[in-house]
């Protein structure tokens, strides 16, 4: 079925169709999918996809019946069960969840920094059916854990999703995606940082091969604030992670990292864009990737700054280990600089394991498997070491040890 | 015989390193090869240890009844062959403690002897690295990651003294050593040298033999033992350099 048929088929399911202004946003979108050569070679988000597969699907949504908020005022902590991308209304004096509103979507349509040839953005928001908004409120402390559930098999979920931290506030944010049914998640998050306020935003993936993952971020940073993404993939299925930094106001910062663990068939596609738009910020990058069978990843990776923007700090880094001969990783780093003081750099570095190392473990009596295997737990284990939470250290810790079983 | 090597021919990316090279070793004994750059000292060190870029093109090798070639890298250094490298490989983010636990577990385990439990081995550990003037802090780091040339050569002493082989190969440990440095390294060999295990040195100088005693000098000279004797060649080398073996 094509856009337009989908699209009419479905509009009475899909979030704010009467809003005429949002129905006439939609309708361009529409448009480009009908008049877009899709330039594989030129557009990032087409990398290493079957685009059929995601543009000719059948639209399928489950309203949840029950979705949970849950309150432990003892740390300040929340845990949230978020049911095909919907999630419970909760307020009290620390958080505000809502559903997210018409002038929501307005605000995401006008965001100029998401690219707009993007298509899965596109489809999110053409066919949106689910999404939240959470405010994190002035000078609170507080820690949110999301599992995020698909329920059934070929549900297709358009989800979006806002968050603001308030002035002075903190947030780690640790979200989960562990599922193993046949449906797809396409979800963009948008994120605020006031003054002064921090995130940590943790993700966790870990679905089965039949289920695809698209996440589109967001954040947007003002004065002394600090936005920090770190990416854990050991999804057999497609992932897609992207993000979208700016660093609007003096003295903000993005620190993202992502390691992504990739087998079989399995394919990642990886971006990352950060704006530099004031003085004295710093942005950091780091993406890397352990690729075996046949896997293949992409990662691009941007850095802009702005006239305005002296005494900027930008770095990237990625690196990549292919453990098998069919493997690829390409990774594309780019620097675009228009003031002149300022202290940035980037790297990549894919390759097979060094086989140097692998002898001298060898040499004092390791098996090549168990070398590799120290290796590759070497090769990461700075970010490892970097969780400062011991039981999400401990679930990523089983993961990696789930992933290495496999490597022979 | 501990170590026999006949008429090893060894050849990389076409090109011939060894060439007919014979050298047998007994228990207990010391031996020096040395030999000009380029002459496949190094080659011969990597060879016997099972470095898998070499293609040997015709030879044997035996250590202790077993037929060198039978066995992969792991398996020969569980057996009781050591490598001290020339340049020992930087490991970035696999800390020295627990790489060496595993390392001499591994060896127990092949030789079906109990492993060895943390507190034991932190003891152990803790022992050989005083003798060799060693800083238990630098136990903390990562394989020979951001150590200085000096100190990676005394860990590599420190690895052999933990794992106490049968046959310890040195290549040019003494590269790279101060003279005090130096003294700590070879004291540290002697003090594992028994009527049990035997050392094969590899080195440009008679310095380091000056503090450890060979009973046999090889020269090897493109791939192949052209001299042997007492540690009068090493003088003899000292005075009059390679040359004249060339």
């Amino acid at each position: 079925m094509n856009i337009q048929d989908n699209y009419q088929k479905n509009k009475k399911n899909i979030f704010f169709s009467g809003n005429k202004d949002i129905q006439s946003h939609r309708e361009k979108l529409i448009n480009i999918f009908e008049t877009d050569r899709f330039d594989r070679k030129n557009n990032e988000s087409l990398k290493n996809i079957n685009l059929k597969k995601f543009i000719e699907f059948k639209y399928k949504y489950l309203v949840p019946e029950e979705t949970s908020v849950i309150n432990n005022n003892q740390d300040n902590s929340y845990s949230i069960v978020s049911v095909n991308g919907q999630c419970s209304s909760f307020k009290d004096d620390k958080i505000e969840i809502t559903k997210i509103l018409d002038e929501d979507y307005n605000d995401f349509s006008k965001n100029n920094t998401i690219e707009k040839n993007d298509h899965f953005v596109n489809l999110n928001s053409l066919f949106l059916n689910s999404g939240f908004k959470i405010v994190i409120k002035k000078n609170n402390n507080i820690k949110i854990k999301i599992s995020n559930i698909v329920t059934d098999d070929n549900l297709t979920i358009f989800q979006k999703n806002n968050y603001i931290c308030e002035e002075g506030s903190s947030l780690s944010l640790i979200e989960e995606y562990e599922n193993k049914n046949n449906s797809t998640s396409n979800i963009l998050n948008v994120i605020n940082l006031e003054n002064n306020s921090k995130l940590n935003h943790f993700l966790i993936q870990d679905n089965s091969s039949n289920h695809n993952l698209i996440i589109t971020s967001h954040s947007s940073c003002k004065k002394d604030s600090t936005y920090t993404q770190k990416v854990y993939n050991f999804s057999e299925g497609y992932v897609r992670n992207f993000h979208y930094s700016e660093l609007i106001e003096i003295n903000s910062e993005a620190d993202l990292q992502g390691i992504f663990f990739l087998k079989d068939n399995n394919t990642s596609n990886n971006k990352t864009f950060v704006k530099h738009l004031a003085e004295d910020c710093k942005s950091n990058q780091v993406y890397k990737g352990i690729l075996n069978d046949r896997a293949k990843a992409t990662y691009f990776s941007n850095t802009y700054v702005n006239q305005v923007a002296q005494k900027t700090e930008g770095y990237q880094l990625s690196k990549g280990i292919l453990l098998s001969d069919n493997a690829s990783y390409f990774s594309k780093p780019e620097l675009k600089i228009y003031a002149d003081d300022v202290k940035c750099s980037h790297g990549s570095t894919i390759g097979p394991i060094d086989e140097n190392a692998v002898f001298y473990l060898r040499s004092r009596g390791m098996s090549k498997i168990a070398a590799t295997k120290i290796l590759i737990s070497s090769f990461i284990n700075e970010e490892l070491s970097s969780i400062n939470d011991d039981l999400m250290s401990e679930t990523i810790q089983k993961k990696l040890v789930r992933y290495l079983s496999k490597v022979k | 015989m501990f170590l026999e090597i006949k008429d090893l021919s060894v050849k990389i990316e076409n090109k011939n390193i060894l060439n007919g090279l014979n050298l047998n070793i007994n228990k207990g004994e010391v031996h020096a090869i040395m030999g000009p750059n380029g002459c496949g000292k190094s080659t011969l060190a990597n060879v016997l240890a099972g470095k898998e870029d070499y293609e040997i093109l015709n030879g044997k090798i035996n250590f202790k009844d077993n037929d060198l070639f039978d066995l992969n890298i792991e398996e020969r250094a569980q057996e009781g062959m050591f490598l001290a490298f020339q340049y020992p490989v930087e490991i970035p983010g696999v800390n020295i403690t627990p790489f060496l636990h595993s390392a001499i577990n591994s060896k127990r385990k092949r030789m079906n002897e109990e492993e060895i439990d943390n507190l034991s081995f932190a003891k152990l550990l803790k022992s050989k690295a005083s003798d060799l003037d060693i800083n238990i802090d630098m136990l903390k780091r990562s394989v020979n990651t951001g150590f200085s040339g000096g100190e990676k050569k005394r860990y590599e002493i420190l690895q052999m003294s933990i794992l106490n082989p049968d046959l310890a190969i040195l290549d040019e440990t003494d590269s790279g050593l101060d003279i005090d440095a130096l003294k700590i390294v070879t004291e540290g060999v002697n003090r594992l040298k028994t009527k049990n295990n035997s050392f094969l040195i590899i080195t440009h100088y008679q310095k380091l033999l000056d503090y450890i005693k060979p009973d046999h000098v090889h020269v090897m000279v493109n791939g192949s033992i052209v001299k042997s004797g007492g540690s009068e060649i090493a003088a003899e080398i000292e005075k009059d350099g390679f040359q004249k073996f060339q």
